[in-house]
């Protein structure tokens, strides 16, 4: 056998632990923050490398009673706040989102591939959309009506393309057909059957557009005239009027409600999978 | 009277046409097959009937009444696809429950119906179990149950094999075959492979480019094929060119007395079968060109002394018959069918 088969070439040798290493050297660099911001906030000083002054919990409090260091009012209410308006968000997503998905995945339409483009192109960026939405309905802006639109707007192609990845992944012709043959009307075929079957794609869409709807700065900011601040606002505020270590302790906030969404999601996503009758 | 017939049915897609004027009666019970190549139309003319396509003409009754314009969930038609298509989002029991309860059947009767189903197919151990975890076999198994729980007016199964491996698609098919015949349950089997349509169904509907070629039994289709297409679709053919005067049929390379049903008379075309040719004592000497061995039995391609092509079924016990051997064979005039007149 020749040296060359007993060796290896190079990339069968390194190319492995090689492609290892690139791959926990980006995770670490993307989660380092992550981890820095919330370790932080916890923290009473950080003037050298790394925070100091372990535990304490001022930093929270201020962010949780709202002492007027930072945004002037409490994390909760613009986290229910803006919850809801992601919610509303997402909710509007779903009831519009998932039937384009389903319709551009199962039929064949004129303007098909139209819809299509429309759907999972995010085409405005918020702060366009923003302007747009100030200067054509200025008396929505303080409702919030208008920033669940713009949310559900914004998002949108997050939910189509997670729902209609789902959907490409089934063979939707044929199950269907089965459900109508076994006596399902379409409406009932569609919610009983095809629904639960995108489950997955349903629940991922819906972690990712709510997500980013409660984060979402550019347009919160052009549109939010008054009142509750959305949550996007109120780390704004945190992080431009207070100490870094405040704002952490805000941004950790958001930080816990994301994971907490996602594991809520993911348990109800596979609650129920296979159900006894 | 037919249980299910399609009447002149004429189904249109743009300028194609799928199926053209096709007319099937199928019997109160009976296992109707319909076979043909890819894109002949045999799955639009299930579709049809299941009443997932419209007809541009013509009529799909049922028992008499015209059901064509009527949707499919009003039609009770129990549908076995070739992917199965199980709910994933239910288990098994629920799978086979969720028809019954679209038909508003008691919650105590469809599970009594559905386990009763799952027994029968043998799969009851099955019930709790989630549709992704099930092998090919128990998934088509789920899916006949699931089809039958609806008691349907005709089972529509669209090549429910084609993904199973040779050996399982032996035992399906006849246990599919029984279970058939045991419920007596009005079928329309669709399917690409003849040899699952000749041994599950009653008659055989041949179908080619949206036409309806021929309909008859297994025996009638194989051994009195209406025309070429039928003959090279079922089975393996030998077709040859002769003709035919004063009782006597010239094949080329010899004569043999003309069938006694030929009423024909000039150039006609006539099929042997491999399986109808004597080999080993016979007045003409081919040629072999090419041996196919196939286990039970070899396939032979030999050449005539004019030229042309023959196809011979050898048995085990001349497998040491190689290429450029010579055989002798017979063409016995009770083997050939006259099939088609080329004039």
């Amino acid at each position: 056998m020749s040296e060359r088969f007993q060796q290896g070439s190079l990339s069968a040798r390194y190319g492995r632990p090689f492609v290892k290493l690139v791959l926990a050297l980006t995770l670490f660099f993307l989660a380092f923050p992550v981890v820095m911001t919330f370790v932080s906030s916890f923290a009473s000083d950080w003037f050298g490398v790394f925070p100091t002054g372990f535990v304490t919990t001022a930093n929270w409090e201020d962010v949780i009673v709202g002492t007027g260091v930072g945004a002037d009012v409490a994390v909760g209410s613009s986290l229910v706040y803006s919850t809801g308006l992601a919610l509303g968000g997402v909710v509007i997503n779903l009831i519009v989102g998932v039937p384009i998905a389903y319709a551009v995945a199962r039929y064949d339409f004129w303007g098909r591939d139209w819809v299509n483009v429309f759907a999972i192109l995010p085409l405005a960026p918020g702060i366009i959309l923003g302007v747009a939405f100030l200067r054509t309905y200025p008396d929505l802006s303080t409702s919030g009506i208008a920033l669940i639109i713009g949310y559900s707007l914004l998002k949108a192609p997050y939910m189509v393309m997670a729902v209609q990845s789902s959907f490409q992944s089934m063979d939707l012709q044929q199950i269907e057909e089965s459900a109508r043959s076994l006596g399902a009307s379409w409406p009932r075929t569609f919610l009983t059957v095809i629904v639960p079957n995108a489950k997955t794609g349903i629940i991922a869409g819906s972690i990712i557009s709510w997500t980013l709807a409660a984060a979402e700065f550019n347009f919160s900011y052009i549109v939010y005239s008054r009142g509750t601040p959305p949550l996007a606002i109120f780390l704004f505020n945190n992080i431009t009027n207070a100490s870094f270590l405040n704002a952490a302790a805000a941004v950790s906030v958001f930080f816990l409600l994301i994971a907490l969404v996602t594991i809520a999601l993911q348990i109800i996503g596979n609650r129920g999978a296979v159900r006894r009758i | 009277m037919s249980e299910v017939s399609l009447e002149n049915v004429t189904k249109r897609f743009d300028s194609t046409v799928a199926v053209d004027d096709v007319s099937i009666d199928i019997d109160d019970g009976e296992v109707m097959g319909i076979v043909g190549p890819s894109g002949c139309g045999k799955t639009t003319a299930l579709r049809l009937v299941a009443g997932f396509e419209t007809p541009t003409d013509g009529a799909i009754r049922y028992d008499g009444e015209d059901v064509t314009h009527v949707p499919p969930e009003n039609r009770n038609v129990g549908l076995v696809f070739q992917s199965y298509a199980l709910f994933n989002n239910m288990s098994v029991l629920k799978n086979v429950t969720f028809g019954p309860k679209m038909h508003g059947v008691s919650k105590r009767e469809r599970r009594e119906r559905a386990e009763e189903l799952l027994e029968l197919l043998d799969i009851e151990e099955l019930a709790d179990r989630d549709p992704k975890t099930l092998s090919g076999g128990q998934q088509q198994r789920v899916g006949l149950a699931r089809a039958l729980a609806i008691e349907p007016h005709i089972l529509l199964l669209d090549e429910p094999m084609t993904g199973l491996d040779a050996k399982l698609k032996q035992n399906l098919r006849q246990e599919l075959g029984q279970l058939l015949e045991d419920l007596g349950i009005t079928t329309l089997y669709v399917t690409h492979d003849q040899e699952q349509a000749m041994s599950m169904c009653d008659r055989i509907a041949v179908m080619n480019e949206g036409r309806l070629e021929q309909i008859g039994t297994p025996a009638e289709i194989y051994e009195q094929p209406a025309n070429e297409f039928v003959a090279g679709f079922i089975g393996t053919a030998n077709l040859l060119e002769g003709t035919i005067r004063d009782g006597t049929l010239s094949l080329g390379f010899g004569e043999v007395d003309a069938p006694e049903t030929t009423v024909e008379e000039g150039d006609v075309t006539v099929l042997v079968r491999p399986d109808e040719i004597p080999v080993g004592d016979g007045p003409l000497d081919v040629e072999v060109t090419n041996l196919f061995y196939q286990g039970e039995h070899v396939q032979a391609t030999a050449e005539l002394p004019d030229g042309r092509e023959l196809t011979l079924r050898l048995d085990r016990s001349r497998k040491t018959v190689g290429t450029g051997d010579t055989l002798s064979i017979d063409i016995d005039p009770s083997s050939v069918h006259v099939i088609q007149s080329t004039e």
